[in-house]
């Protein structure tokens, strides 16, 4: 196997602080610019898969947008698992309270797993992705 | 998860807070690190950072105001003992965190 770079997307399309999703190779891959500086990671979260572009950038940490998990967007590593409900104090209905209680025994076993992280080049103005081909 | 990682997030996240407001983390490295600990444990099962040496009231109004950093809610008294109650944040100016007195909001006069 053999690791090269493919063409991306264009530097000035993501700004400072944002993501973009692209898909190369079949690899669907979020670019994250980091302050000028760009790290690719896995678009799927590590928990359950929800698509990380959608969530939040602060420096090099992704907040996933569904339970906010967090990553290092440089290593990949999960940095926080979900965020635990909160209900402000109040209880959940009793219906609400069961679907809790049947959803926590099967979540329990849910682990919040690092995302894969790609080499990225820029390169006159062009951020290149490193995938791996056979 | 790493605990160290997750340290070094909680402190990017934290310093964005407390610089504006004239704090930084405290020099007593070793504090810090037991301070951060705690608050791990309580945001794995709160889901938020809470401030390690404050007791939950199960009042969400109240409880939210002692998530770390807690310094805007408090600011007068902080602004007063130069320090936050645990201890992980003080003023910028202050090199040596023990000789700092512990006040009341009462001994400091803001009550």
């Amino acid at each position: 196997m053999s690791e090269m770079f493919v063409r991306a997307i264009s530097a000035d399309e993501i700004a400072p602080g944002g993501m973009k999703t692209v898909e190369v190779d079949g690899n669907e891959i979020v670019i994250c610019n980091c302050g000028g500086k760009f790290h690719a990671v896995r678009r799927r979260c590590g928990h359950m898969n929800a698509p990380l572009e959608m969530g939040t950038l602060d420096g090099k940490y992704l907040t996933c947008p569904m339970h906010c998990a967090q990553f290092d967007v440089e290593s990949g590593q999960a940095i926080s698992g979900p965020v635990p409900p909160d209900f402000g104090g109040e209880s959940p209905s009793p219906i609400f309270g069961k679907y809790l209680q049947n959803i926590d025994v099967l979540m329990k076993h849910v682990r919040t797993e690092s995302i894969r992280t790609y080499a990225t080049k820029l390169e006159n103005g062009w951020v290149s992705i490193a995938v791996t081909s056979l | 998860m790493n605990s160290k990682s997750r340290k070094k997030a909680l402190c990017y996240f934290f310093e964005k807070v407390v610089r504006p407001l004239g704090f930084k983390f405290t020099p007593d490295a070793e504090l810090m690190d037991f301070l951060l600990e705690q608050e791990m444990v309580l945001e794995g099962k709160h889901g938020v950072p809470f401030c390690p040496c404050q007791p939950l009231r199960h009042d969400r109004a109240r409880d939210m105001q002692i998530v770390c950093p807690c310094i805007p809610f408090h600011r007068k008294h902080f602004a007063a003992i130069r320090r936050c109650w645990c201890g992980l944040f003080v003023h910028t100016d202050v090199l040596d965190p023990n000789t700092l007195p512990q006040l009341s909001p009462k001994e400091a006069g803001l009550e």
